[in-house]
């Protein structure tokens, strides 16, 4: 990584354009339902560099985002394009001011050509105000050639084009409305490593231009490598903004935290026990192939790799959504077929899945109800759901993970992302599991509920449970595994101890797993 | 799940019902009399069965619309089985209702192994079953039932319409079945989220069967009942009903995306329509003036509850 060698250009450090900042937030604060989601935030964005946006999930980063793009307004505070204060009471009011993002979830029609899209909603129009289809065509092609992407054909539909291209549409689009700023909302989260190399070239180029780029991400070799200062949010404030040439990885990670590292991920209690759950060869389709590897009891296993390695797919497979089609999976050394989700259950398989709202919970129903789902047959009185008994249930729960609710009445849907995530918790540990398997476990949640679900798993784990546990956060993966597979392309492509399980070499084994899928 | 929140619709539909029982027997000396309340139980009895059954179907956020083809084949076959084939009339019965049930759980099958939305499902088997009704009679009706027969659909228990016990009965049950159990658990963390009702260890499928082969079932009964009550078996039998039945439930308060109902609201909402119905009549009001009213109260109280639903917050 080129850290450092960007820091001396473009970045504007001079005085002299300060006068023109492309946009500049002065004491924004947004709240949502009385809650302070961002509260006092201060920074600017210069001409020509790349300025990241950090902080953990839930700190306010799109919140941010958001009402620089003009989809939220601020409370209180102002924000100055140009040196003036504007209002953006739509997202149209901060194209016109020259802000454009590009989204995690590309808005773009899969029916129209790339040309249509870069121009959508800014045709070209003729004399007679028809469509100028060879203008548009023209300009499409320039403005594509001018970010190095000769190889796009602008008659093509989108719905045939990779995730990369597609991005670079967006870009080319936002381009079209002549942004000055353009906000990446993790730009390289879905993105193979080819395609990142080339959006970096691409950011590069279009900061050379004097395009200001707002870069959120949660890569540190990209933030070194492209970024010139650096905003930190945390629960909503504004810890700092620094270049980036005097801050490194440890000192970003403990502003984003608010706490040294160490202190973040509990140590490990105890030693480990038999073998709980081991796969022999198991295969589903193309999106599990030949998965072989053990899990003891008292063990943390965290299974790390981009998204599409299979690493959900491998959890659906075990936990008898999507059954083995090949392969043995033994549970206490025993094989067992494992068919459907209570088979697993029943077997003292647990599963916390990556996406709480649709897998996790019934939003619309109850504290209480949700809890009792996965357990039901054990709290009955003859025939019927002894209604006493899952409410004392939900009760202890609240207290064992200081759930915070008004009682076990409580809709799901009212509750913070982390509470909910604990009433799955609490539902899955309702039934006694000796194997839990949790998917993305601390995904959208806060950084206080996150260090309790991380205490809590060390402690589960100290009392004999053994965990499986797929992140995509590579701190955590590192923080909280005594091992780490790492997959790629269905496959467990690499397999660390604690000591050898660094950012660099984990890291290193997800991308070029991810090249070795793609050639 | 607090009973307070689940009764609210229920409540509202309480007081409605009783204002229209009032209104309704002010205008006809002749609604508000034993003999024609008992009466009316008795002609609500089989679209309250098979009601029962479609308040667990609308719960777990399907729908049945062939309910009233499978009592027109049931009542068709029934017929067919004992003239036809000469069984003896229980036998014919039974192996008629059996059936009926058979057809349910065809629907549940296809809806559950081949992921097809219950409404093409059943919109499907709702014109096969019809179309099977109509080829097996040939268009003949079928008549001459023995004496003893005509109980189901015309005697009388203490005094009470037989099927009205029958309907009492099957009322009890599907109300503990759905409101105590783990059965009834599972009906409505199906409707509210399927999915993570299937990542919680739900039998989703399973439950579903079971279901779809209840609302069969208890079609077959309405069938038996019905061709008691009229003496005459004829393919045509029971079309229309799933509207009716489909009409109670949701006026009940069950709601149509899943997740939400009682069997109690389903019970309000089929008095509160065969009330109408029959004391709207005898005040004089015609055929169609019925419609637009019973139109109009669904209308009515389903925006009742939107307004209450809203007033509860997020």
């Amino acid at each position: 990584m080129g850290s450092g060698t960007q820091n001396s250009d473009s970045a504007g450090g001079d005085g002299a354009t300060s006068g023109f900042l492309p946009i500049e937030l002065r004491a924004v604060s947004k709240s949502f339902a009385g809650i302070k989601v961002v509260s006092n935030v201060s920074f600017d964005i210069r001409p020509g560099e790349v300025h990241a946006l950090m902080g953990e999930n839930g700190a306010g980063k799109s919140t941010m985002i958001k009402i620089m793009a003009g989809l939220h307004q601020a409370d209180e505070g102002d924000i100055l394009v140009n040196g003036k204060v504007v209002k953006f009471a739509s997202p149209k009011d901060a194209h016109a001011a020259g802000i454009a993002t590009v989204h995690q979830e590309l808005l773009l029609f899969p029916e129209l050509t790339v040309a249509e899209n870069i121009f959508l909603g800014q045709t070209p129009k003729t004399a007679m105000g028809l469509i100028d289809w060879q203008a548009m065509r023209v300009r499409a092609r320039d403005l594509l050639n001018s970010l190095d992407s000769h190889d796009l054909d602008i008659d093509q539909k989108v719905a045939s084009l990779s995730v990369g291209n597609r991005q670079r549409i967006e870009i080319a689009r936002a381009l079209a409305q002549d942004a000055r700023v353009l906000i990446m909302d993790e730009p390289t989260a879905a993105l193979a490593e080819a395609d990142v190399q080339r959006l970096m070239a691409i950011v590069r180029n279009l900061c050379a231009r004097g395009v200001a780029i707002v870069y959120v991400s949660h890569r540190m070799p990209e933030i070194f490598a492209l970024a010139n200062r650096v905003t930190v949010l945390r629960d909503g404030q504004h810890v700092a903004t620094k270049p980036v040439s005097e801050v490194d990885e440890a000192k970003l990670v403990s502003m984003m935290v608010g706490r040294s590292i160490d202190r973040l991920y509990p140590p490990k209690q105890g030693e480990n026990g038999n073998v709980a759950l081991e796969l022999r060869k198991v295969s589903f389709g193309k999106v599990v192939r030949d998965i072989s590897f053990s899990l003891r009891y008292g063990e943390i296993l965290g299974l790390a790799g981009l998204v599409g390695s299979g690493r959900t797919e491998t959890a659906l497979t075990i936990f008898g959504i999507t059954p083995p089609t090949s392969g043995d999976i033994l549970v206490d050394g025993k094989p067992q077929v494992i068919s459907s989700p209570e088979a697993a259950r029943d077997l003292g398989i647990a599963y916390v899945p990556e996406d709480r709202g649709q897998q996790g919970l019934i939003k619309a129903q109850s504290i209480e109800d949700n809890i009792a789902l996965a357990n039901l047959r054990r709290l009955m009185r003859g025939i019927f759901v002894d209604a006493a008994r899952v409410t004392e249930e939900a009760r202890k729960a609240i207290t064992r993970f200081g759930i915070r609710a008004r009682g076990p009445e409580q809709l799901v849907r009212q509750l913070s992302g982390g509470n909910q995530q604990k009433v799955v918790l609490g539902k899955w540990l309702a039934t006694n599991p000796r194997i839990l398997i949790m998917d993305e476990p601390t995904r959208g949640i806060d950084v206080g509920a996150k260090a309790e679900i991380h205490q809590l798993m060390r402690k589960l784990a100290g009392e004999g449970m053994a965990i499986l546990m797929i992140s995509s956060e590579l701190p955590e993966v590192l923080g909280m595994s005594d091992r780490v597979l790492v997959m790629g392309g269905g496959r467990v492509v690499a397999e660390f101890d604690k000591a050898h399980a660094t950012a660099e070499a984990v890291g290193a084994e997800m991308t070029r797993s991810d090249a070795r899928d793609a050639a | 799940m607090t009973l307070s929140r689940l009764l609210r619709h229920e409540t509202i539909l309480a007081v409605l019902t009783v204002i229209a029982l009032i209104v309704l027997a002010s205008l006809s000396d002749k609604f508000f009399t034993t003999e024609n309340l008992l009466n009316q139980g008795r002609l609500m009895s089989e679209v309250g069965l098979v009601a029962l059954a479609m308040t667990f179907v609308i719960v777990t956020g399907g729908i049945d619309l062939s309910v009233g083809s499978i009592l027109g084949l049931t009542a068709i076959l029934l017929g067919v089985f004992w003239k036809n084939l000469g069984l003896p009339l229980p036998a014919a019965i039974a192996l008629a209702m059996l059936c009926g049930t058979f057809a349910g759980w065809v629907n549940g099958y296809i809806i559950t192994r081949f992921n097809v939305p219950a409404l093409i499902a059943t919109l499907a088997t709702l014109a096969l079953y019809r179309g099977l009704a109509e080829g097996i009679s040939q268009a003949r009706s079928v008549r001459g039932y023995p004496e003893w027969f005509f109980f189901f659909g015309q005697g009388e228990v203490l005094g009470v319409p037989f099927q009205l016990w029958l309907l009492g009965i099957a009322t009890v049950i599907a109300a503990v079945v759905l409101g105590l159990t783990p059965f009834g658990r599972a009906t409505y963390a199906i409707g509210a989220n399927e999915t993570a009702a299937r990542f919680s260890g739900i039998r989703v499928n399973a439950t579903k069967l079971w279901i779809y082969s209840a609302a069969g079932f208890l079609s077959a009964l309405a069938a038996v009942v019905f061709v008691s009550r009229v003496t005459t078996t004829r393919s045509d039998m029971g079309t229309g009903l799933e509207l009716d039945v489909i009409t109670g439930v949701v006026l009940g308060g069950t709601s149509i995306f899943g997740g939400r109902g009682t069997i109690i609201g389903t019970v309000l909402g089929l008095i509160l329509i065969q009330a109408l119905k029959n004391g709207l009549a005898l005040s004089g009001v015609k055929g169609d003036g019925t419609i637009v009213v019973i139109g109009l109260v669904l209308i009515g109280a389903i925006l009742v509850g939107a307004l209450f639903d809203k007033n509860r917050g997020g």
